[in-house]
Order: C-alpha cells, then structure tokens, then sequence
C-alpha cells in the first residue's frame, strides 16, 4: 500500500449485524475507539433498510454520522437466520438428488430412532428431498475406493435431460463411498454442466466429506436447496450495501462460530445453518479466557439457548439437529454445540393433570405476550412473575410501553396461585424457580454430556431476559460469580463483531496407531496443510497472523463414535501415530470416564483449523465520570421476603462502581436483578459482575 | 397433588434423575466397541429405588427396563455384604433378567454409607458365548445347547476394581473378547457416572429430601395413571395371536392369548397370561422380566396418554404370570434366549391392538417383528485386516404399526423396542465387515392399508466380500404377519431368499437358524410390514395422493384398495374418488372393528 499514512488516520468502522425474527441487532466498532449499539424493525422484504435503520441509530446513538460508518466501514459482518428459516419452513430452491441405486430412500430413513416408544401421535418426519425428485444411478465404489461398478453416463444423460424437463432449480449429487473416491460425483457435475449450464450442485464430498451417507447426503441437500436462494439474498444485500458507498469486505457468520467471506458461504450455504445462536458464545470465550468453564446462555422471549467455553474454547458438536432430535435433519457439520430448550421471559406456567406446577415450553411470544404486556395475554409468564416480584420496572419498561402490574398478578392468581392454595407472591416465586431449575437442568446437562462438571463454572448470561434470572441460576449451579456482559441484549451482534475468519479442511485417510501408514499420515497432513494455507493467504489484511490448528477424529477400534482431539502442532508423519495415541488415551478418559491404554487407535480423518483473528476494538465511550444514580426505591419480593431495593439506572454506572443487593439495573436492553445476597461489580468494560457475598 | 412435597422440588427432582438417566444413556452409547450397542443403541440405562423399584429410565427399552425391579431384588438376596464399590454381573434369566445376551450391570449407589438406589445398564452383547455364533438362539432345545455363559447377579468389581476372575471366564468363552471388554467398561462407566450424580444430588438436596422425594413421585405417577384409566369403559379385552412355527414348536405354530381388564372404577387395569402353553423345547420362551416388560409395553402403547415409566404407573397396572409358562416364568433348564423378541413382540401386539377395540382413538395396529437376514447375527473373518468379527447388524428396519393418529414408521425395529432402536449406516458396516450392501429400500404397498396406513417394509440385499459370512437369523410372520385393527389391513409378509450375484432362480433358505453365505452368492431380505388403523376407504385422498407420488403406495392400490383416483394431471379426481369408494363399500360389506 503507497498512502499507509494517510489510510491510517482515516476513521474507518467495523459493523457486526444479526438479523434475527423480531429485531435487527447492530454493534459499531471504531478504529479510534468506541462501540455503538442499535437495534431496529427486521425488514423482511429488504435485509438492508432494517441492517440500515439499525446502523444509524447506534451511530447517533455516540453522534457519529450514520452516512460516515457505512461508507467507511472496513468490514461489515453479517449474521442471518435466512438460511435455518428457509430450511424450517420448505421455502427452498425445488432440488433434485441423485444417489446410488438401491438407496433412494436415505434421506427419509434417515439414522433410526425416536424420543418416546408411545406417543401415538408422532408422525413420521418427511425427507429432505421428496422420494419423486430423488433419481438412483448406476455406480458403485467399495469402502476401499475400488469401482465395482462403472458410472453409466447414458443412464444419467437420460437423467439430466428429466430434470431439466422437470425445472428443478438445483441439484445434489450424493454416492457411496465418494469421500474415498469421488470421481463419479465429479463425473456426474460435468454432465451438469453440459446438459444444465448454471444449475447450481452439490456434491456431497464437497458438501461435508465424512463417512455415513445419511449425514453426508442430507449436507448436500440442503447445501443444494439453498445456493439458489442465499446467491439472491447475499446478491441483493452486497449490491445495496455498494451502492451506499462500502468498499470494505463482507463476512457472514457460520454455524462454526466464525465468520467466511461471502463467496465462501455462497459456495457452500449449508454452513449458515443454526448460524443463529453460534457467536453469543464468542463473547462468553472473549471474556474470560482462562477460566476453566464459562457457561453462555442466551434468554430470549422462547428460547433458552446453553453453550459451553473450556478453557476461551467454545465447544463444537457434530449432532446438531436442525429441528427436533430424530425428526428433523443432521448434516453431521461442526457447529457451535448449542443446546437450546423452551424456556424464555415469555413461557407460560401451567398447572398439569398430576396438580404439578410446570413452565414452557409453550411461549406466549410477541403475541399476546406475557400477561404484563395488556396485549390481551391472560396466561401467567415468567415475565408476569418478574413485574410480581417487583423485579421489572412497571412504571418505566424500556419496550416502549408500561407494564400492567395488575394483569400479572391477576393471571398469576388465577391459573396458580388460587388452585395450589398459595399467595401471588409465592406462585410468583415458585414460576420463576421451577424455570430456573429448567435452565439449570439444562445447562447442567449439556455441559455433562459433553463430560463437563459445571460446578463453579462462571456463567455469562445475555439476552433480553438472561439478566434478570442469572443469579439464580448460578445459585442452583454452586458458583459464586455471574457475568452480564455490557452488551449483553445484543449479545450476538456483539459476537459477530469479534468472530474470527476460521474454517477447517478435512483429509479422510484412515490409519491405525500400530499399523501407521507414515506415507498415507504425510499425505493427508500436507493436503489439509496446504488447504489451510492457501485460505489464509486470501485475508492479507486483517493484520493478524492466521493460526492452524491440527486434529484428528479417531476412535477405539470397534467404537461407532470418533472424539476429536487437537494436536499441539502440526503432525510430522514419522512420530505421529505415538503422540496421537497418548492425546486419543488423554482425551477419551476426559470425556468418558476411561479409557484403555492397552488399545490401538484408529484414525478416521486429519484435519486443520484455520483461524484469522480480528483486532479487537475497545469501547472508549464508557462513563467514569458520574456518580450511580438510582432512580426510584420499589418493593420486590426475594425468597418469600420483602424489601425495599434500589432501581439504578445503567447509563450512570461507569468502571468500578459496586452495588449491593437487593438492587435492580435498567439498561435499555435488559434488566438485571441483584438479590439480597448478591453485589454487581463493574469491570473496566462495563461488563457487570454478579458476585456472592461473603458468608 | 402430593401436599407433603413440595412441588417445585419433586418437579426439579424428576428432571434431575432423568438427566442421570440420559446422561448414563449417552455415556455408553460414546464408549462401547460393539455396533449392536454404539450404533443401533439395543441397550437402556435405569435407576432403582432401594427397596428395587423403578424410578426413572429416560429413553429405556421397554422391554429392557420395565422388568429391571427384578434385577435388584436378585442383587439384595444373593448378597449380604453389599457394600460402595461393588458392581455386579447379571444375565441370568431364570431370575430377574431378560435373555443371556443382555448384561446387566449393577451398581448400588450408597449416600452417607447408606444404600439407597441401584444403578442398572443392561446391554445387548455382540456375543455371550452360545455354541453357535448368535444371540438368539431360538432353536436351542435348553439353556445347555444354547450355550451362553450365565452369571446369576456375581460380583464383578468390588472396591472399584474388577474381579478378575469373572472378567478372565467372560474373556475365555465369549468370542472377540476384546470387544466384550470394551462393552463391559463402557457399561461400568455408565453406571459409575449415575453413583457420582446421585451423590451430588443427595450432597445437595439432602439425603431426606431425595428419599422423600421417590415416594412423591410415584404416588404422582400413579394418580396420573390412575386419572388416564378412569376415562376408559369398563371391559374385558381378550387378544390372540399365532407365532410361526419354528423347531420345537407345534407344526402351526404357537398359539398364545391374553385377557387385559379395565376397571375403570378401581382405576386399574390388569392382564392375564397364564391360559398360555408351558415351556418349549426351544428358546422362544419368555422370562418373568419379558413377559411383564411386553405386557407393560403393550398397555403404554395401548392408552391413548404418555404416563411416566416408572413403578408409580405400574402400581395400576398388575400382570399375571403363571411359572413353566411359555410367556410366564420359565422353568429352568428351558432356553430364553429369544426371550426378548418373537413371543414378547407377540404380547405386545395382542395387548395394545386389543385396546383399538375400545374405540376410535385408542390401541394401536400389530407392528411387524421377527429378524430376517438384513438384521442377522454376522460373523466371520475379515480377510482385509484377518480380524474376527461377531455382531448383530440392523440394516433394515421393519413396518411399525399405524395409531389411531399417526401412519406407521418405517424405522421401527420390533415391538418390544419400538423405534427406539437405530439402524446401521450402510457405510459404517461396509468399512467393519466384509459385506457388500446392494440396497436398501422400502417396499411399495407393505404397509397395511388403513385410514392411517401401517409402516413400510424394507428390502435389503447383501453379498459377502469374502469366501463367507456366517448369518444367524429368524424370520418371524411368514404365516402370521402383523395384522390391522377397525377395518385397517394386515401389513406384507416378510421373504428372505439367496441368488446368485450374477443372477439366478432364488434358493431357499430356513427360516431359522444359520447360514453361510458364499462368495458369489447374495442375500435378500424383505422384512414385514405394519398393520393399518381402520378403514383404507376413511385416509384422507390428499395423504394417499402423496403416498403414490413417494412410491410408498402404488396407482393400483391407490384405486383398488383405498378408492383414491387420481387423474392424467397427478390431481385427486374427487368425484371418480367418491363413486369408487362407494363402489367399493358396497362390495366389501360392512368393516370389522
């Protein structure tokens, strides 16, 4: 670059966007410091008028010009539920598969199994792809990669030629055995190419290269099913975002909790799946890297959504369904391991024919919504018990309307409080306890499934309801300490803001610990190693060095399920099959309990991540100055005791301010509680600490 | 509502132990070397009560867990120096177990050096040391020719570490031991993580708390069984049913029946299996935890709520058992070693069809069973690595059974599990096993036809990759396939042939027993289809329409069958529909319920 000086005085911005159901979350990042955050309508019709709304109102929200931060943003990251939204409710491109003969059925058999024996009432999940677009061809590969039967192009021409009859607007290709040899996959998209020109394909190799067909045919699919539409929901939201002046890079965030340029993500879509809840975690990573564990759970009004960070590691799965476990589909990716669960401010709390009080996982959602909101909403929320309890500012509630105390109380009288023989203040009480014991279950569970004990864990709780139950879910957890990011309503926004550039390539030769193949080892490095480079060579100027990190999947022999297990550097063939057995033995006992140090271990697949940090932007607009100002004293009702506790208002509390409990913060985004036995401590980002006091 | 527990605390508890429970589940499934556990998940994790109640099984196999009490009280009155660390061993089924090739293992869980719960894994072994290389053995004439190595509730580990002499007998007689080994730690671990969260729990809630807590939840089990019975009429349901006829049994089979009573005044229901024959001279005879597990499973499916499982619900519900009965309590030294399976699948189907003569709405259809080739015991030699190899696959499943709600799934794998089970990936048992898949499809019209249609069936084809696969299989429902209810019709028979992999006429092969499969030779399996619920001529046009465009039904049927016609544009044409189906009412007479 020639004018290195005169680029670096320039003001430039980084804008992270999450566009979820309801609202449009937008941080704005400075490169001479400070960071805006704002919110609009989603406006379905135009992505870019909502992404544009919410843009100006952070930046005059610090009096920078909106105008200014679009034109001189130098990255603007962009997060979307499109994609999930698309696949959820069948609005997707009109796709065909074409797939080994006999196996036609793949897609709808899917891998077996169900949630309950009995219920009588669950139907059987329809695939992906209907059976009258799915097309068998003639070809066989062995497990060993040897063709037994050669592809019989005349048959697939044939094929072709009834597709194009049909106007299918995209096409997956998925045969047995193509992560071993794929030649007949790519055979088959020349043939497209030829008889189909501009038909967009997947191949299933490419879409997400590991053994069993379902997962990987189900990648292609919706991989396929989703290229026509992302190209025109990408195309359009690029060429608004050029024609009002930005010049600047265009990432979107992935499943992986990462971000990828836009033609990566448009190359293969099936990675914007379950994109939605992966970057609330990265601020959870970001915040406290060397804590053991640091649990993230983001509430909103339906959901409550549960990741774990080891270590500043965010925990990755393999089995991430979209929808429901069983019924829904698995594309056996790597995304953010994310458990999510019904419960959120909105859920409903319900007497069952048992007479046990029970909440969620039915929401009242935006409409009616919780019964506080005078919407017309008579069912008791959690949000309902937090106004009873005093906890919500009835008198002053940021969404833009009062909050009807009354109506509360009454719902909550009624459906609870009058059938289980109780006051409102202890049905109050009891709603939210039961919800907390739900989110703590689930926290409690994800993290053990995935062999973590989440005692004393720090939980970092954000979303627009996440503050006002944290303490006492960390309570219920045994930790002594509770962290409410400052931006913790915008919580994925602020995510997407800091998300690396990262991908992974994966090479699937198999190997064996005591039989090693050292050529078949140095291939595989090097082909995942060169991948890994070549991608990092395409980002020269983010000013970060890219990181590279190696794996590899491996099991036991006889087991049906690999562990990953990273390796401190990059393999070298010779030496590898010994440190990789130890890192297998280490990590197994870690997250099973055992392990067998007699055994061989078997390698499925090596692989790299590669990771392009972004510079972090500092807030520097945050208040030092002022004195915490409370602006009204209420009565809320803790553990069945009354008190009289402090409201205070969030733009006056600046780096180090401590507030003992009772007390209750209003931020524009979110409200946090403080109990009795809890102060909130104020880092030097305005991040809130909840602490326990001391005994 | 329990007025002595608090609410919240009973509620926060059951989840707690359901985590448990869940937590074990996915432990063993990460851990264990077989497929027949790691991948089609044929086991199922539970805890007991002290005094061996069931309390929670979260995801169980009903005919896994829901005779598990048993378990426990073998446990308690073989052992009177029970004490924190000890596991044990259990697969006997004379006393509380299911069939040899499950392994149970115990764990008492102590809580302030008191004992206070069991932990119980129970898992289907690749292999249990039978004399030939199967686990179910329905032709053994005893328990001496099947063969398996029986270990009445023996102590495995005590002070947290094996007892090596048990381990040494189960590593001497049970083929790929290694693979044995590595299930037994597998399910070890699993039950080792249950005592660890128990503990915790107790550590927190209080030890009192927790034990109270246990009578809360069944007396709120109960009442909501209690509530789901009331709402039934007051009725003698009596079913039958008819098992092919395998070696040992009557040349027509076996013939077997029960008589479930609602009383809804007493909120009860109980079922009689005693009018049934004595033990065979084979090993399709059941065990006492079978036979209460299938006649359970068979009224949970039968009643129109989902009610816990857990002792709470079976305290409304008594099943009668008569001992040297066939579907009782065996008599030793008759063989169970299908115990688990082909008269147990039967029970099922008799009790929860015969709650679809209640009314609309309530029962279910037969669901299909039995174990064709494409769900064989496989074994051999892998000439790729010289490995051995011993397990069950599941490559297909079976039809399930249409509700009152709902068509039947295609994924079922039998009765007593439901669709619980997964099947195999096609690649994962290429890459283990020297087989050779060809397909594996469903079968166009195999599910009965019906207002909700029964599940399709699946044909499956394999070959060998070497000179021979050893298969162990039992096809069940030649004769007898599974039936519809309220007018709905009986699903497809299974078939299983050989034929030449270059091409020839089909060769038989027996319905039961082993087979060594060629090289050059490959295996076809069709197994059976589910029954319908009520009648085909009822199913919304539109369902059948999709049915024919998915090719699950064919046109044929479509008009023949179900009445449906569908013009040259692919639409249903309502008028030559409604004529056709009047036509066919006429003709058919008045509909069976």
């Amino acid at each position: 670059m020639s004018n290195d000086t005169a680029l670096s005085k320039k003001v430039r911005y980084r804008i992270a966007v999450d566009t979820g159901g309801t609202f449009t979350d937008v941080v704005v990042g400075c490169s001479t410091g400070g960071i805006a955050m704002g919110k609009a309508l989603t406006t379905y019709d135009r992505v870019f008028t909502g992404f544009e709304a919410a843009v100006r109102r952070a930046a005059e929200s610090v009096g920078w010009s909106g105008d200014d931060v679009l034109r001189n943003a130098e990255v603007i990251v962009y997060g979307t539920t499109h994609a999930t939204n698309a696949v959820l409710t069948g609005k997707t491109a009109k796709t065909a598969l074409l797939i080994t003969e006999g196996f036609a059925d793949t897609l709808l058999l899917r891998e077996g199994g169900r949630r309950d024996a009995f219920d009588s009432k669950a139907a059987y999940p329809p695939a992906y792809i209907p059976r009258g677009l799915t097309y068998e061809v003639r070809e066989r590969v062995s497990a060993e990669g040897t063709v037994l039967e050669p592809l019989d192009e005349d048959h697939v021409r044939t094929l072709l030629h009834r597709l194009a009859a049909e106007r299918v607007e995209a096409i997956a290709v998925s045969f047995l055995w193509s992560i071993i040899n794929d030649a007949h996959e790519r055979r088959v998209a020349e043939l497209i190419e030829e008889i189909l020109p501009g038909v967009p394909v997947t191949l299933s190799n490419y879409a997400n290269p590991i053994i069993r067909e379902y997962r990987r045919t189900s990648a292609a699919s919706i991989d396929a099913s989703l290229k026509p539409l992302m190209e025109a929901h990408l195309g359009d939201l690029r060429r608004d975002l050029v024609e009002s002046g930005f010049d600047g890079d265009l990432l979107v965030v992935t499943s992986e909790g990462a971000v990828l340029d836009v033609d990566d993500v448009l190359d293969r879509p099936v990675l914007l799946l379950n994109s939605g809840p992966s970057m609330a975690p990265l601020v959870g990573a970001s915040a406290a890297p060397n804590r053991e564990t640091v649990v993230v759970c983001d509430m909103g009004g339906t959901t409550f959504d549960v990741s774990l960070v080891e270590k500043g590691t965010v925990r990755h799965t393999r089995e991430a369904w979209l929808g429901e476990p069983f019924v829904g589909h698995l594309t056996g990716l790597s995304s953010v391991a994310v458990t999510s669960i019904g419960a959120g401010g909105g859920s409903i709390g319900w007497i069952d024919a048992g007479g046990l009080l029970r909440v969620g996982p039915q929401s009242a959602r935006s409409t009616p919504g919780p019964a506080a909101y005078g919407l017309g909403g008579e069912e008791p929320t959690v949000t309902d018990a937090c106004v009873a309890l005093g906890y919500l500012d009835a008198q002053g509630f940021e969404g833009g309307f009062t909050l009807d105390r009354r109506a509360a109380e009454k719902a909550i009288e009624s459906r609870i409080a009058t059938p289980l023989n109780m006051t409102v203040e202890q049905a109050a009480q009891a709603i939210l306890d039961v919800s907390s014991h739900h989110m703590a279950t689930a926290i409690r569970q994800s993290a053990l499934e995935q062999g973590v004990d989440p005692r004393g864990a720090l939980i970092v709780a954000g979303g627009g309801a996440g503050a006002m139950v944290a303490a006492g879910i960390g309570s219920l957890l045994e930790t002594d300490t509770v962290l409410i990011p400052a931006t913790a309503g915008v919580l994925a926004a602020f995510g997407a803001h800091k998300a690396p550039i990262a991908t992974e390539f994966l090479s699937p030769l198999h190997n064996d610990t005591r039989s090693f193949d050292v050529s078949s080892a140095a291939n595989a490095v090097r082909e995942v190693s060169a991948k890994a480079n070549e991608f990092a060579r395409r980002f020269p100027g983010t000013g970060a060095d890219a990181e590279v990190t190696y794996f590899v999947d491996a099991r036991y022999p006889g087991q049906a399920w690999d562990l990953r297990v990273y390796l401190s550097e990059a393999p070298v063939a010779e030496s590898a099959a010994e440190s990789i057995e130890a890192a297998f033995h280490k990590e197994h006992d870690h997250r099973n309990g055992t392990h067998d140090p007699t055994s061989r271990v078997e390698i499925i697949a090596w692989g790299a991540r590669v990771e392009i940090p972004r510079p972090e932007l500092v807030d520097s607009n945050a208040n030092d100055s002022q004195t915490p100002e409370t602006h009204r004293t209420d009565e809320m009702v803790f553990d069945g005791k009354k008190y009289s506790a402090p409201r205070y208002r969030g733009g006056t509390l600046g780096p180090g301010d401590v507030i003992s409990g009772p007390a209750v913060v209003d931020l524009p985004t979110t409200t946090i509680v403080i109990p009795p036995t809890w102060n909130a401590q104020l880092d030097e980002n305005s991040n809130f600490y909840l602490n326990l006091k001391e005994a | 509502m329990t007025r002595e527990f608090d609410p919240v605390k009973l509620s926060v508890l059951a989840n707690a132990f359901d985590g448990i429970v869940r937590e074990m589940t996915n432990g063993l499934l990460r851990s264990a070397r077989s497929s027949v556990i790691n991948t089609a998940r044929d086991f199922s994790c539970a805890v007991l009560t002290a005094d061996n109640q069931l309390l929670a099984a979260a995801e169980g196999v009903p005919v896994h867990v829901f005779g598990a009490g048993p378990l426990g009280e073998d446990m308690i009155a073989l052992h009177d120096d029970i004490r924190e660390g000890d596991a044990f061993l259990h697969n006997d089924p004379y006393l509380g177990n299911s069939h040899a090739a499950d392994h149970c293992i115990l764990v008492p869980i102590f809580v302030g050096g008191k004992h206070l719960f069991t932990a119980v894994t129970k898992a289907h072994q690749a292999d249990c040391g039978d004399s030939l290389p199967t686990t179910f053995f329905a032709t053994a004439r005893d328990v001496y020719e099947e063969g398996a190595l029986i270990f009445p509730c023996v102590r495995v580990q005590r002070d947290y570490t094996d007892v090596d002499d048990v381990v040494r007998m189960c590593r001497s007689r049970i083929r790929v031991p290694d693979q044995w080994y590595g299930d037994y730690l597998a399910s070890v671990g699993a039950s080792r993580i249950a005592e660890r969260r128990i503990q915790e729990l107790a550590e927190k809630f209080g030890t009192d708390d927790v034990v109270d807590f246990v009578e809360a939840w069944f007396d709120y089990s109960e009442r909501l069984a209690q509530n789901a019975i009331e709402t039934l009429p007051e009725v003698d349901l009596h079913g039958e049913s008819t098992h092919d006829p395998f070696p040992g049994t009557d040349p027509e089979g076996v013939h077997i029946q029960a008589t479930v009573s609602v009383k809804p005044t007493q909120g009860r229901v109980s079922i009689d299996l005693r009018d049934n024959p004595d033990n065979l001279p084979n090993g399709l005879n059941l065990t006492r935890a079978t036979a209460t597990g299938a006649a359970l499973a068979g009224i949970l499916s039968g009643l129109p709520e989902t009610l816990p499982s857990n002792a709470g619900t079976f305290r409304r519900i008594e099943v009668k058992l008569r001992e040297g009965c066939a579907v009782g309590v065996p008599k030793h030294p008759h063989s169970c070693s299908s115990g688990t399976t082909n008269l147990a699948d039967r029970v099922v189907n008799i009790v929860q069809s015969s709650f679809a003569r209640i009314d609309d709405g309530y029962g279910s259809a037969e669901g299909a069973a039995g174990q064709t080739p494409a769900k064989a015991v496989i074994s051999g030699t892998d000439e790729r690595n010289g490995n051995a190899y011993v397990n069950q696959i599941l490559v297909g499943g079976v039809g399930g059974p249409a509700t009152p709600y709902v068509d039947g799934w295609p994924t079922y794998q039998r009765p007593v599990c439901g669709a619980l089970l997964y099947h195999d990936s096609v690649e994962v048992d290429e890459q283990r096993y020297p087989i050779l898949i060809h397909e594996r499809a469903l079968v166009a019209d195999s599910g009965g036809a019906g207002k909700q249609r029964g599940g399709l069936a699946s044909r499956v084809t394999f070959e060998p990759r070497v000179d021979q696969v050893t298969l162990t299989y039992g096809i069940e429902g030649k004769e007898n396939p599974p039936k519809g209810v309220r007018g709905g019709y009986g699903g497809a028979a299974p078939e299983a042939w050989v034929e030449d992999v270059s091409g020839s006429e089909p060769r038989a092969i027996p319905v039961v027993g082993r087979y060594d499969l060629r090289r050059g030779e490959k295996v076809v399996s069709i197994t059976p289809g589910g029954g319908g619920y009520g009648d085909p001529l009822e199913r919304d046009p539109q369902a059948v329409l999709v049915d024919v465009n998915d090719g699950r039904v064919s046109a044929e049927a479509a008009w023949e069958v179900y009445g449906v016609r569908i013009d040259e544009s692919g639409a249903i044409d309502s008028s030559g529909t409604e004529n056709q189906r009047k036509n066919l009412s006429h003709s058919r007479g008045s509909v069976p319920n």
